[in-house]
C-alpha cells in the first residue's frame, strides 16, 4: 500500500515531479558522461606522455633528464641495450641519441632538438613517421638523411633535398659542425614540434656529434599490463654494478606533471561533480520540505487512522526511492547514450581551442578523447548518487513522521 | 488478530450486538485538563472533565466555538494526551499510551470521520474505505466482503472507483463512515462531520449513522454545534469553557 500511495502522490504534481527527476536524472547522466570522457581522456594523455617521454620507462647517463647536458651520455651503450632488453617485462628497447643544436641555411638559423632514432625499433612505441607530409622518414639512401617540421623548412626557405649544416657541442664540450640533406617534412600542428624538432638516424648523429658507440636515451616498451615503475626498478637492478652510473626513471617520474594534471583535473571534476549533486540534492530535500508542508493534514489523517510514525516516514521515503529510480533509470539511457556518441565520434581537442596546447609533450592539436566504462566507477557512482538523493528526504522524512496528530489535524483548519 | 477482530461483528445481529454493549460505559474521562501553550500564554482548553459515555451510545458533544469539544474528541481517539487526568476508552487507559501503542490502539478500537480532508487523495473511494482493514492485515477477499456491503449501503457502490476529488463533499463523508466502520470499532468519532455539508445531505448522513449505530450498536460521538447533529443525537453533552455544562444523561 505505501508503495501505491507514493507511487500516486508522485504524480499529484506532475510538473514538479518531472523537473525534480530530470534534474536528478541530469545530474547522473551527466556524471557517467563525465567519467568515460575523463577516464578515456586521462588514459589517452598520460599514454601520450608516456610516448612523450621515450617510452614506459627511459634510461640515461645520471642527471641528464633534469640537465640535458650533451656531455651526459651512456657510453658502451650496445651492451646496456642488451642488458635492458634481457630485463623480464621489456618488450623493446629503443636506442636514441638527442643533440640540442642549431640548424643553419642560407636564408638563416634556428635551434632544434635532433632525434637520432631507428625507426624500426621506434615502432615498438609508436610509427615516427606517421605526420610526415613530404618526402621520406629516415628509410632513403642518404647517409645524412635530416626530417624536419614544416615551420622550420619554410622559415629556412628549403626544399627536399637542400642541405643544412648542424651546429652543436659533442660529449667532450667541443663544437661541432656537420652536414646533413633535407629527406623528409613533417607536419604536427603544434607550433613548438614544427618548428624545433629534427630527426635522423642514429650513424648520422653519432658521426655528427662524435658519439660513437654511445646513446643519450634508451626508451623501453613494456609488455603488455606491465606496471612501469615496477619494471623501472627492475632494470634499474639489472644495471646496477656498471660502472657508469644510470639513471632509469618510469614515465611517471619523467613526467609528473602530466600525472599531477590528470590527479588535479580528477579532482576538479569530482568536486564540480560534488557541488552539482548538493545543488540537485538540497533542491531535492527542498521540495520533499514543501510536500510535506502541503501534505500536514494528510499525515495527521494517516496517523489518526493508525498508521505508525515510522510509516509515515517510510511513505516520504518510498517516494523518493520511486523517483531516484525513475530518474536513474532514464539518466543511466542519457548517460549511455552520450558514452555511446562521444565513443562514436570522439571530442576532438583541436576543436576546443586546445590546438596550440602542448604538455609533458602530449600535443593537445592531435588528441581526440573518447569514452570508456570502468564499470566499478560507473557502480560507485551510480550507489553515491542513489543513496544521496534517497538520503535528501531523510530530514523531511523525519519531520513528516514526528507530526503529532491532533496538531497536524488542526492544519488548516 | 486484527483480521478477526475486524470481521467480529460482521453479520451479527446488530440490534443484539447494541443490546450486548448497552449500558456498558466505554469511554470513561476522570478529571481531565488540556493545557496549550503559545508563548507565554496558557490556553486552558479543558478544565477537570468528567464524563462517561455508554456502549452503544449515540451522543454529541455542543458548545460553542473554544469550548473544549474537538480537544476532548482529540484526547479520547488517542490523538492527543491530557495535562493531567486519566482516559479509558473499551477498558484501555488511553493517556498511558505511547505514540506508536496509540497508533495501534486507533486502528484497533477508533473509527474517525473529520469534518474535511477525511479521505488519502490518492486513494480511490474502495481504497480509502479498506485502509485500515488493510493496515490490519486483512486479507484481500476479506476486505472485499467487508468494504463492498457497506459502500452499498452508503449508496457508493458504483462511485467505488472514484478518486475523493471526483465525489461529492456527501459522497465523501459516506465513505469516511464506511471507513470508520470497516474495523468494527468499539466507539466512533465524529469532528463536525456535517459542518461543510447542505442541511439536505446532513441530514442524510445522520441518517444512515444513526442507521448503523441502531444496527451495529457502534458508539458515536459527535461533536458539533450544527443544529441537525444536535436534534438527532440521544444524548447531548454540553461543554462551556472547558467544562462540562450538561453531561446530559
Amino acid at each position: 500500500m505505501i508503495w501505491k500511495i507514493a507511487w500516486r502522490n508522485l504524480w499529484r504534481h506532475r510538473g514538479r515531479t518531472i523537473i525534480t527527476t530530470s534534474a536528478v536524472a541530469l545530474t547522473y547522466a551527466l556524471m557517467l558522461v563525465g567519467m568515460g570522457i575523463n577516464d578515456d581522456g586521462h588514459r589517452r594523455m598520460l599514454e601520450e606522455a608516456a610516448n612523450a617521454a621515450g617510452g614506459a620507462v627511459i634510461v640515461h647517463a645520471d642527471e641528464y633528464w633534469n640537465s640535458r647536458a650533451s656531455d651526459l651520455v651512456i657510453r658502451e651503450a650496445d651492451a646496456i641495450v642488451d642488458r635492458v632488453r634481457a630485463v623480464g617485462g621489456v618488450s623493446a628497447a629503443m636506442p636514441r641519441v638527442l643533440v640540442n643544436g642549431l640548424v643553419s641555411t642560407s636564408a638563416g638559423a634556428r635551434p632544434i632538438l635532433l632525434r637520432a632514432i631507428d625507426p624500426e625499433h621506434e615502432r615498438a612505441l609508436q610509427d615516427p613517421g606517421e605526420d610526415l607530409v613530404a618526402g621520406t622518414f629516415l628509410t632513403g639512401p642518404e647517409d645524412d638523411p635530416l626530417v624536419l617540421g614544416a615551420r622550420l623548412v619554410e622559415e629556412l626557405e628549403m626544399e627536399l633535398g637542400d642541405r643544412v649544416v648542424l651546429t652543436a657541442s659533442d660529449p667532450e664540450g667541443e663544437v661541432t659542425r656537420a652536414l646533413f640533406h633535407l629527406s623528409g617534412i613533417f607536419q604536427t600542428g603544434t607550433r613548438e614540434l614544427d618548428e624545433a624538432l629534427a630527426y635522423t638516424t642514429i650513424p648520422a648523429a653519432r658521426e655528427a656529434v662524435a658519439m660513437s658507440g654511445m646513446l643519450t636515451q634508451i626508451g623501453v616498451v613494456a609488455e603488455g599490463g606491465e606496471d612501469a615503475q615496477q619494471l623501472a626498478s627492475r632494470i634499474r637492478a639489472a644495471l646496477e654494478g656498471e660502472p657508469q652510473a644510470l639513471e632509469v626513471l618510469s614515465w611517471q617520474e619523467a613526467v609528473p606533471e602530466m600525472v599531477g594534471y590528470t590527479e588535479l583535473d580528477d579532482a576538479f571534476g569530482f568536486i564540480y561533480l560534488a557541488i552539482i549533486l548538493l545543488v540537485v540534492l538540497f533542491s531535492i530535500a527542498n521540495t520533499f520540505l514543501m510536500a510535506v508542508l502541503e501534505r500536514v493534514r494528510e499525515f495527521g489523517l494517516l496517523s489518526a487512522l493508525g498508521v505508525r510514525d515510522r510509516k509515515v516516514g517510510q511513505l516520504m521515503l518510498a517516494e523518493t526511492v520511486l523517483m531516484t529510480v525513475l530518474a536513474m533509470g532514464v539518466g543511466f539511457l542519457l548517460g549511455f547514450g552520450g558514452h555511446l556518441a562521444a565513443s562514436h565520434w570522439g571530442i576532438s581537442m583541436a576543436a576546443w581551442g586546445l590546438d596550440e596546447m602542448e604538455l609533458s609533450g602530449v600535443d593537445f592539436a592531435d588528441l581526440v578523447i573518447y569514452s570508456e566504462i570502468r564499470p566499478i566507477k560507473w557502480v560507485i557512482g551510480s550507489i553515491v548518487v542513489a543513496l544521496a538523493t534517497v538520503g535528501s528526504s531523510l530530514y523531511p522524512a523525519w519531520r513528516a513522521a514526528r507530526l503529532a496528530p491532533a496538531e497536524a489535524m488542526r492544519f488548516f483548519e | 488478530m486484527s483480521a478477526e477482530r475486524s470481521t467480529a461483528k460482521e453479520g451479527a445481529g446488530a440490534a443484539g450486538a447494541a443490546a450486548a454493549v448497552a449500558e456498558q460505559p466505554v469511554i470513561q474521562v476522570r478529571g481531565v485538563t488540556r493545557i496549550f501553550h503559545q508563548g507565554t500564554l496558557e490556553i486552558h482548553a479543558l478544565r477537570g472533565v468528567d464524563l462517561d459515555i455508554d456502549g452503544g451510545a449515540f451522543a454529541g458533544l455542543v458548545g460553542p466555538s473554544g469550548s473544549g469539544k474537538t480537544t476532548l474528541l482529540n484526547i479520547i481517539g488517542a490523538l492527543d494526551h491530557p495535562t493531567s487526568g486519566t482516559v479509558v476508552v473499551a477498558g484501555q487507559r488511553v493517556t498511558e499510551l505511547t505514540k506508536g501503542d496509540a497508533a495501534e490502539f486507533r486502528l484497533d478500537h477508533v473509527g474517525f470521520i473529520f469534518q474535511a480532508y477525511n479521505l488519502v487523495p490518492v486513494l480511490t473511494a474502495y481504497e480509502n474505505a479498506e485502509f485500515t482493514l488493510l493496515l490490519r492485515g486483512v486479507p484481500i477477499e476479506q476486505r472485499k466482503r467487508i468494504v463492498m456491503p457497506l459502500l452499498e449501503r452508503v449508496g457508493l457502490q458504483t462511485e467505488a472507483d472514484r478518486k475523493p476529488h471526483e465525489l461529492s463533499g456527501g459522497q465523501q463523508q459516506r465513505v469516511a463512515v464506511v471507513r470508520a466502520l470497516a474495523t468494527n470499532p468499539d466507539i466512533v468519532l465524529a469532528d463536525e462531520p456535517t459542518a461543510n455539508l447542505d442541511s439536505e445531505t446532513s441530514s442524510g448522513l445522520l441518517d444512515l449513522m444513526d442507521e448503523l449505530n441502531r444496527d451495529l450498536g457502534t458508539t458515536f460521538l459527535f461533536s458539533s454545534h450544527d443544529p441537525v447533529v444536535i436534534e438527532r443525537v440521544r444524548r447531548v453533552i454540553k461543554l462551556h469553557d472547558g467544562r462540562i455544562a450538561d453531561p446530559g444523561v
